[in-house]
C-alpha cells in the first residue's frame, strides 16, 4: 500500500514538473530523465545482473537511429516504426547477448566495447541512410494528441518511459528473476547448484535492459528531433557507469541520483570553476570510490541507521 | 614488392606500439587482476613528457626519454599508492580500482588539457625525418627507431620475467597471491613495480609515436582500444604475447587498409572485428600463460 | 575578470552575490549568447574564435555600443556535444539573451537550431561551413558565415584549371567534418568531370598512414585533394606523403589555414595550397591585423577574424533593427547585402538577401605554403 503511494505520488510530482516546467529548465529535466532512465536500466544490467556492458549507449542509438530510419527514410507509420525499432533492438541485443555474455568479467567489457564502436562505424559510414556525420535533421513526429507539440506535452512521454522502465524493473528486482540475477553476480557455481539456469538469465538480462535502452533510445529520438553520432559514442557510457557508481550500484534510488547529481554537476559548477569542472569530476568519482563504496545509497543506509529510523 | 616490404616496415612500427601498450596492460593485469583503462592517457602523458622535456626543454632524446619514461613512472606509482591500495587493504572487489582507475583517466586527461592547452603539440624526431632504406625494408627513421627501442624493451622484461627472481615473483603472485604471500613474497612490492612499470612502458609508447602523431590530451583512448585488443589476441599470460598480438594486430588492420576491397572508412572496424572474434572463439589467445591460468 | 570570477566561486554566498552584482548592473545590456566548447574536440579551434569575438566586443563597445546600449556576451560551453548545446541553448535564450552566436562543431550547432527554430530566436555560426546546417533545417532565424565546402572545392579546382587534373586522390579523416567535406569535394569533382580514382580514409589516432597512402601512389592521381581537419591524421598522412616519394600537388581545405599544422609537421607542407578566407593584404584585414597584434602579441590567422566578423555582423543588424526584437534582427539579418569584413576575398562581400549561407561564392581564396608560413593569395573565386 505504502509502494504504491509512493508510485503515485512519484508519478503525480514528475507529471506536474513536466507541466510546469518550461525552456532552459524543461529541457534539463527531459534530459535528464533519458539519462536517468539509462542509468536504471544500465544498473539492472551491471549492479544487480553484475554484467559489465560497455554496449548500453549503442543500443540507445540503434533505438532512436532506428525509429527515425524506419519512420522518415523508409516512410513506415510511426507507431510501426517504433515497433519495429524496438524489434531490431530487441534481435540485435540477443545476437550480442548470447555470444557476450559467456565471456567472464572485464572480458565482456571488451567485446561490447568493440561491438559500441562498430555501431560508431556504421553510424558514421552509413551514408544517405544514418546520414553519416551530419545525421539526421529536419523530422518530426506527427501530433498525436498534442503530445508533440510545445513542452509538457513530449515531456510527459519521456516521464511515461522512465516510470514504464522504473516500474519493469524494480518488479523484477523483487521476483525470482532478480534473485537469480544477484546469485549469478554474487557467485554464478552457487547460482547455477542453486538450479539457477545461468546462461539463460544472463542473455534475458542483457537482453531486456538493452532494449529498454533502445525504447529510451526512440523518446530521445524526438526530444529535439536531430541524431548525430556523436551522442552515442564511449564517453557518455563512462559517464553512466559513475553515474551508477556514485549512486550505489545495485540500487534502484541509487541509479536515479547518482544520473541527477552527475548530469547536473556540470551545469552549476561551469558557472563557478568554468572548464576545471571536469577535473573536479573525476577526482569526485575517484573519491566516491575510495571513501564511499557503496555510492550515495550507502551514505543515507548508514544515515537511516544512525537516526534510528526503521 | 617495394610496396609489401614497406608495408611490413609500417606493420612493425605499429605493432610496436600496440605491443607496449598491451604490454602496459599486461604488466599490472597479471599480478593484480586489475585492467587499467586509464593505460592509454598514461600513453598521453608520455608523449606530453615529450613535449616538456624535449620540444621545449630542448633536451636531447638521450636524456629526454629516460626522464619521461621515469616521470610516466612515477605517476603509475602515485596512483597505485592513492587509489588502488586503498581499495585492494579495504577488501573490495577486484572491480573497484577498475572504476576507480576509469575516474583516474578522467584526471589525467583533464589534469593534460589544463597544464598542456588543448591544441596539439609537437615533438621532433630524434634522428630527423627522412626516408631510411635497410636491405629491401624502407621507412621513416622513426620507424627504425620504434622498432629498436622496442624489441629492446620486450627483450629486457623478458629477461627479467624468465631469468630473475623478480620475475618469478611477479608469476607466483600472478599464479595465486595468497601462496606467493605466504612465500614470503611482498605483494605490495609487486603491486607498485607493476603499476610503475606498467605507466613507464605505456608513457614510452607514447613518446614513441608523438614526433609522428603530434600530442593532443585526447590521444589517450584510440591507443588503449588498440593495446587491449593486442593483449587480447596476444593472450594475457605472456610478455611476449603482447608484441605478438601488436603486431598480429597491425599486420592484419594494414594489409585490410592497403588491400581489402573495402572502403578505408569502414576498414576503421578492422581491429573491433579482431577483439570480438578472438574473444569468442579463442579467449586465452595465441599464447597461454605456464602453468594454467 | 575570469580569475576573479573564479575565487568568488569558492564561497555559495560570494558567488551568489557576484551574480546579483553582474545582474544589477547589466540590466541595460544587449546579451548575445555565444555557444563555445571549451573542453571538447572544438576547443582548439573554438579558443581562437573567442578572441576574435572579444575584440569585436570591445570595439563596438568601445565606440559606444549599438542602440545606446553595451553589448554583453554571454558564454555557454557545449563540449562538442550536440545534445548539450541544444540544452545551451534554451539556458541562453532564458537568460534573455537576442541572438545566439554558435562556434562548436557543426552537429552542435545543428541541434542548437532546433530549439532557435522553435524559439524564434535569431542564431549564426560565423565558422561552421557544413553547408546542411542552412539547407536541412527550414528555418528562417539561423545563418551561417562559413565558406560552404562547395565553395571551397570550386574554388580550388578553378585554381587549378590551367593544370586540368583529370584524375584525382581524396583524402580525408574519421572526423565529422572531415567526411563530410569530403563528400562535398567528392561531389563537385565528379561533377566538374573529374574522376576520383582513389578515396582513402585516415583514422584518427592511427600511427601512420602507409597502407592509404601507398593506395593513393598506386592509383597514379594528377592531384590530391585532402579534407581532414584533425591535426594527428594530418601530421600522419604528411608523414607518409614524403616517406612513400610522392610528388603530387596536394590542395587542402580552410582547415589548413590553421597555423598549428604548421607548428606540428614543419616544413612539410611547402607548396601545399590551401582554402582561406582570409587575405591578409585586404584593407580591412590590415586594421584587424594590427589590432590583434596590439591586443594578443602575436599575428593572427583566419580564425579569430571568424568571430571577429560574426559579431560585427551580428551588431549591425541589431542597428539596423532599430530594436532588439527578433524578428526585427532576423529580418535586418537577411537583409544584409554587400557587408565587406575582414574575411572573404579582395571584392567580395557577405549577402545574407538570397541565401542564409551569407559567405559570397567568390569570396574564398588560394593561399600557397612557403617557407613554413601561410603566403599570399594566389587565386579567388571561381
Amino acid at each position: 500500500m505504502r509502494a504504491f503511494a509512493a508510485w503515485l505520488g512519484g508519478t503525480a510530482i514528475l507529471a506536474a514538473l513536466a507541466l510546469t516546467l518550461d525552456g532552459y529548465a524543461a529541457d534539463l529535466f527531459r534530459k535528464l530523465l533519458l539519462v536517468a532512465t539509462l542509468c536504471v536500466g544500465f544498473n539492472f544490467l551491471f549492479g544487480i545482473a553484475g554484467q559489465l556492458a560497455i554496449s548500453h549507449i549503442a543500443f540507445y542509438g540503434i533505438g532512436a537511429y532506428g525509429v527515425v530510419v524506419l519512420a522518415f527514410q523508409f516512410g513506415w507509420p510511426l507507431p510501426l516504426a517504433i515497433i519495429g525499432s524496438i524489434v531490431i533492438c530487441g534481435i540485435v541485443a540477443l545476437l550480442v547477448a548470447i555470444p557476450a555474455t559467456r565471456l567472464e568479467g572485464f572480458f565482456l567489457a571488451l567485446a561490447t566495447l568493440a561491438f559500441a564502436q562498430l555501431f560508431s562505424v556504421v553510424l558514421l559510414q552509413g551514408g544517405e541512410i544514418t546520414g553519416g556525420p551530419q545525421g539526421i535533421s529536419g523530422y518530426a513526429a506527427p501530433d498525436y494528441f498534442g503530445l508533440s507539440s510545445g513542452d509538457g506535452g513530449y515531456t510527459l512521454v519521456i516521464v511515461a518511459v522512465f516510470l514504464m522502465t522504473l516500474a519493469i524493473l524494480v518488479r523484477l528486482d523483487h521476483s525470482w528473476f532478480g534473485r537469480a540475477c544477484r546469485a549469478i553476480r554474487d557467485n554464478p557455481a552457487t547460482a547455477a547448484a542453486m538450479g539457477v539456469d545461468v546462461f539463460r538469465t544472463k542473455v534475458a538480462a542483457f537482453t531486456l535492459t538493452s532494449t529498454l535502452a533502445g525504447v529510451t533510445g526512440i523518446a530521445y529520438a524526438f526530444t529535439d528531433n536531430y541524431l548525430s553520432p556523436l551522442v552515442f559514442g564511449l564517453e557518455p557510457m563512462f559517464l553512466l557507469l559513475f553515474m551508477i557508481v556514485i549512486g550505489g550500484a545495485g540500487r534502484h534510488a541509487g541509479a536515479v541520483i547518482g544520473a541527477a547529481l552527475l548530469f547536473l554537476a556540470p551545469e552549476v559548477l561551469e558557472e563557478w570553476v568554468g572548464r576545471h569542472y571536469m577535473l573536479g569530476f573525476g577526482v569526485l568519482v575517484v573519491a566516491a570510490i575510495l571513501f564511499q563504496p557503496a555510492g550515495l545509497m550507502g551514505l543515507w543506509d548508514s544515515a537511516r541507521r544512525r537516526w534510528g529510523a526503521r | 614488392m617495394t610496396d609489401l616490404l614497406e608495408l611490413l616496415v609500417s606493420v612493425g612500427e605499429a605493432g610496436c606500439i600496440y605491443g607496449l601498450v598491451a604490454l602496459s596492460y599486461l604488466l599490472v593485469l597479471r599480478p593484480t587482476g586489475i585492467i587499467n583503462f586509464a593505460s592509454g592517457e598514461w600513453v598521453a602523458l608520455g608523449a606530453f613528457a615529450g613535449v616538456t622535456l624535449i620540444a621545449e626543454g630542448k633536451l636531447p632524446w638521450i636524456a629526454g626519454l629516460p626522464l619521461a619514461v621515469l616521470a610516466v613512472g612515477l605517476i603509475g606509482w602515485l596512483s597505485e599508492r592513492l587509489t588502488v591500495r586503498p581499495l585492494v587493504e579495504g577488501g573490495a572487489s577486484v572491480l573497484s580500482p577498475v572504476l576507480a582507475l576509469l575516474g583516474m583517466l578522467v584526471v589525467y586527461r583533464e589534469a593534460a588539457s589544463l597544464i598542456w592547452g588543448v591544441d596539439n603539440m609537437f615533438v621532433p624526431m630524434p634522428f630527423g625525418f627522412g626516408r631510411v632504406e635497410i636491405g629491401p625494408f624502407a621507412g621513416s627513421s622513426q620507424s627504425f627507431f620504434i622498432l629498436s627501442v622496442t624489441l629492446t624493451v620486450f627483450f629486457l622484461v623478458w629477461l627479467l620475467f624468465e631469468k630473475t627472481v623478480w620475475g618469478k615473483a611477479f608469476e607466483a603472485v600472478a599464479l595465486n597471491r595468497m601462496a606467493a604471500a605466504l612465500m614470503g613474497i611482498n605483494l605490495k612490492l609487486v603491486a607498485v613495480l607493476a603499476f610503475s612499470g606498467g605507466a613507464a612502458i605505456a608513457g614510452l609508447a607514447g613518446l614513441l609515436v608523438a614526433p609522428i602523431t603530434s600530442v593532443h590530451f585526447l590521444m589517450g583512448l584510440p591507443l588503449a582500444v588498440k593495446g587491449f585488443t593486442a593483449l587480447v589476441i596476444g593472450g594475457v599470460g605472456r610478455v611476449e604475447g603482447a608484441l605478438l598480438g601488436g603486431l598480429l594486430l597491425a599486420l592484419v588492420e594494414k594489409l585490410t587498409l592497403r588491400y581489402a576491397p573495402i572502403p578505408s572508412g569502414f576498414a576503421i572496424g578492422v581491429p573491433f572485428v579482431m577483439l570480438i572474434l578472438f574473444l569468442m572463439l579463442r579467449p586465452d589467445g595465441l599464447l597461454r600463460a605456464k602453468g594454467g591460468s | 575578470m575570469k580569475f576573479t570570477k573564479q575565487i568568488m566561486g569558492l564561497s555559495v554566498a560570494a558567488a551568489m552575490l557576484s551574480v546579483v552584482g553582474i545582474a544589477g548592473a547589466s540590466a541595460a545590456n544587449i546579451k548575445i549568447g555565444i555557444i563555445t566548447d571549451r573542453v571538447g574536440n572544438s576547443a582548439a579551434w573554438a579558443k581562437p574564435i573567442e578572441q576574435g569575438l572579444e575584440m569585436a566586443l570591445k570595439e563596438i563597445n568601445n565606440s559606444g555600443g549599438i542602440l545606446g546600449r553595451k553589448i554583453e556576451l554571454l558564454y555557454e560551453s557545449d563540449q562538442s556535444k550536440p545534445d548539450v548545446s541544444a540544452t545551451k541553448a534554451r539556458k541562453l535564450i532564458d537568460a534573455g539573451v537576442v541572438a545566439i552566436l554558435s562556434i562548436s562543431n557543426s552537429p552542435s550547432t545543428q541541434q542548437a537550431q532546433t530549439v532557435t527554430m522553435k524559439a524564434k530566436m535569431p542564431h549564426m555560426t560565423p565558422a561552421n561551413s557544413a553547408g546542411y546546417l542552412t539547407t536541412k533545417l527550414k528555418n528562417p532565424y539561423f545563418f551561417q558565415m562559413g565558406p560552404l565546402g562547395s565553395t571551397q572545392i570550386r574554388t580550388l579546382m578553378a585554381y587549378n584549371k590551367k593544370n586540368n587534373f583529370k584524375r584525382i586522390g581524396l583524402v580525408k579523416d574519421n572526423s565529422g567534418l572531415g567526411t563530410y567535406l569530403g563528400r562535398i569535394f567528392k561531389q563537385s569533382l565528379e561533377k566538374s568531370g573529374a574522376k576520383v580514382v582513389v578515396e582513402q580514409t585516415i583514422e584518427i589516432g592511427s600511427t601512420d598512414a602507409i597502407p592509404q597512402m601507398q593506395k593513393v601512389r598506386a592509383a597514379k592521381p594528377d592531384a590530391i585533394y585532402h579534407s581532414g581537419i584533425v591535426v594527428s591524421a594530418m601530421s600522419t598522412f604528411f608523414k607518409a606523403y614524403h616517406q612513400l616519394g610522392m610528388k603530387q600537388p596536394i590542395l587542402g581545405s580552410f582547415n589548413l589555414s590553421v597555423p598549428r599544422y604548421l607548428q606540428v609537421i614543419p616544413g612539410m607542407l611547402e607548396g601545399v595550397a590551401f582554402i582561406d578566407a582570409f587575405d591578409p593584404d585586404k584593407k580591412q584585414s590590415r586594421a584587424f591585423i594590427a589590432s590583434y597584434k596590439k591586443a594578443y602579441g602575436k599575428t593572427p590567422f583566419s580564425l579569430p577574424a571568424y568571430g571577429y566578423d560574426g559579431l560585427h555582423v551580428m551588431a549591425m543588424a541589431i542597428k539596423n533593427a532599430g530594436s532588439t526584437d527578433a524578428d526585427k534582427i532576423r529580418a535586418a539579418i537577411s537583409a544584409i547585402k554587400g557587408y565587406v569584413g575582414v574575411l572573404g576575398a579582395k571584392g567580395a562581400s557577405v549577402n545574407f538577401a538570397a541565401n542564409r549561407a551569407g559567405f559570397s561564392t567568390q569570396g574564398a581564396v588560394v593561399r600557397v605554403i612557403k617557407n613554413n608560413a601561410h603566403g599570399p593569395v594566389v587565386h579567388s573565386g571561381y
